[in-house]
């Protein structure tokens, strides 16, 4: 038996999805920007996908920029936004943000732009003093995550936007983990620009899209095409788009079904974690989450070893470091809440999908328990 | 996952020598500042410096706990002086190999093992030093009965010495010097009389 749960990393392209890609791989293949009917009517297609994602984040359709993936809608926003305003050029952003957020602000800060990270609180959430310090007249552009990758804690967007608005500035989020797992609507929780990516919420990989609200200009990162009215050089993406698009459709109906499956099976997870692991502490326990995600620090023993066990029983878990090289950094996010070094290289991320079912969770209670077990009696950390 | 060698995941699930010693004649700690990694690493030496028991802990991946389970494996049986000779090519060779990016977590063990060799010295020493005081201001129930001979210190074990008389009554020096010993060292040291 294989058990998946690290949907945070990828997930699985659903059959629905897949069903609806396929013409576009085989009898479909034109490019949607030929003058001739056997392109041109694809281009039907894409509006169909862009109107379905718009739809889900509660934006309007030619809001929507298609992009490949969560990396180059970050990438456009951020260096986007800070270049378009010279007044402005400054950036605001938290230090538990993902890489493709964190490294673009660090590329413009050495282009001399101002850049501020916030801290953040030791369940996770932004604080919001060291946040309101790092605004200042020359923010041009706040960037904070709708939910963290890692830990799962949501983060206080709606306020932030609204403290960024404040300032004069525009506001961005990277909702690629959020989406499809929580409610997001644009407009009421004031954000302009946000990204997000198809294979995170059972779409195909490489494909992701950009949400910039109507009046905000900003220049394109690729150039070389008219695609997306100049705003993404490059072919469509057929097959992508077109999944990308029913894995929204998708979403929107998951998160319209009020059932709550998947935040059941992880309370449940979690309650039995905490109930038969001595050691174990959830990350941001008491802080509003993601339904799906639960990182667990499994104190005294080094989470490697612990997902190498796991594997071997056939569950696929993540940590939020990796030792290889000959270099072990705790996970940043991790850190970031306060959390001691040696704790953090004991953390494992459980995150599951909507497909996830109770037996796979009550299986993963029968192994995990004694796994933890067998590696605290070796280790010299247990207490 | 890492490509591990049969072997090495064979330690790495059922990992050799784990635990600890109740009254160790050597203890170390060691961390690996790098990556976080931790060991406590006991011996147990007999009378011919030979490692009669030899347990580990290790906080660390799977390639550090099997790395440190091989060691044991190595050391046991072998002189303190062989055992300070056993190398990190020797440990990944009896594992069936490990991964280029893994080979700093056998490093580790290397480390551990000489530590305790030290501890292990060092609790010899700390116990010949005793002795030597014990002798040079030697009360005069002890020199009575040593026969007024002198005391020629042999072999120092963190667990027992073993001196060697001139004369005297065998029985009582071994009683008083064994109740001086536990009375500054606060352990039981058995005390071997030749003459």
């Amino acid at each position: 038996m294989k058990i998946y749960l690290d949907n945070n990393a990828t997930t699985r392209v659903v059959p629905e999805v897949l069903d609806a890609m396929i013409p576009f791989l085989t009898e479909r293949f034109g490019n949607p920007s030929s003058f001739h009917s056997f392109g041109s009517d694809i281009m039907e297609n894409i509006e169909k996908a862009r109107k379905n994602i718009a739809e889900l984040i509660g934006a309007d359709a030619e809001e929507i920029i298609f992009t490949s993936g969560g990396t180059e809608s970050d990438n456009t926003a951020l260096i986007g936004a800070v270049e378009i305003n010279p007044l402005k050029p400054g950036l605001v952003t938290s230090r538990i943000e993902h890489p493709a957020v964190l490294e673009t602000a660090e590329y413009l800060a050495g282009k001399r732009h101002p850049v501020a990270f916030s801290e953040v609180n030791s369940d996770g959430t932004l604080n919001m003093d060291s946040f309101e310090n790092c605004i200042s007249e020359q923010t041009g552009l706040v960037s904070i995550m709708m939910a963290n990758n890692e830990t799962g804690v949501v983060m206080q967007v709606k306020e932030a936007a609204r403290k960024a608005h404040e300032a004069g500035a525009l506001f961005h989020t990277d909702a690629v983990q959020a989406m499809g797992k929580v409610t997001v609507d644009v407009k009421s929780m004031g954000i302009d620009m946000l990204s997000l990516s198809a294979h995170k919420f059972h779409g195909p990989k490489g494909v992701g899209a950009l949400y910039i609200r109507k009046g905000i200009a900003i220049p394109p990162l690729m150039l070389g095409g008219h695609q997306e009215k100049g705003m993404r050089a490059g072919t469509y993406n057929v097959p992508g788009i077109i999944g990308l698009g029913k894995a929204a459709e998708l979403a929107a109906e998951h998160l319209s079904d009020k059932s709550g499956g998947t935040g059941l099976l992880l309370d449940k997870l979690e309650k039995g974690i905490l109930d038969n692991c001595p050691g174990a502490v959830v990350a941001g326990a008491n802080t509003e989450r993601l339904p799906n995600t639960a990182t667990v620090m499994f104190k005294g023993v080094e989470s490697e070893a612990v997902m190498t066990m796991l594997d071997i029983e056939g569950v696929c878990v993540s940590s939020g470091s990796a030792c290889s090289t000959g270099e072990q950094t705790p996970s940043y996010v991790l850190s970031s809440m306060g959390i001691d070094p040696v704790d953090a290289n004991t953390a494992i991320r459980f995150s599951l999908s909507r497909y996830t079912t109770s037996r796979e969770i009550d299986y993963v209670m029968e192994i995990l328990p004694p796994i933890i077990e067998k590696l605290r009696k070796i280790s010299p950390y247990a207490y | 996952m890492w490509k591990y060698s049969e072997k090495l995941m064979d330690h790495f699930m059922n990992p050799r020598n784990s635990g600890q010693l109740p009254d160790p004649d050597g203890h170390s700690e060691v961390c690996s500042p790098k990556c976080g990694d931790a060991m406590t690493l006991d011996i147990q030496v007999d009378d011919e410096d030979r490692i009669e028991d030899i347990r580990f802990m290790t906080f660390g991946c799977a390639g550090a706990i099997a790395a440190s389970s091989a060691l044991t494996e190595i050391a046991r049986g072998k002189t303190l002086q062989e055992a300070l000779r056993i190398t990190n090519d020797q440990i990944i060779e009896f594992l069936g190999g490990i991964p280029e990016e893994k080979y700093h977590c056998s490093v580790m063990g290397h480390e551990a093992l000489s530590a305790a060799v030290d501890d292990f010295k060092k609790r010899s020493d700390n116990i010949n030093e005793h002795l030597e005081s014990i002798i040079r201001k030697m009360p005069e129930d002890l020199a009575e009965t040593a026969g007024n001979g002198n005391i020629i210190i042999e072999h120092v074990h963190p667990r027992h010495v073993s001196i060697r008389l001139a004369g005297g009554d065998t029985e009582s020096v071994t009683t008083i010097l064994e109740k001086e010993l536990l009375e500054r060292t606060g352990r039981i040291i058995e005390v071997r009389v030749s003459r």
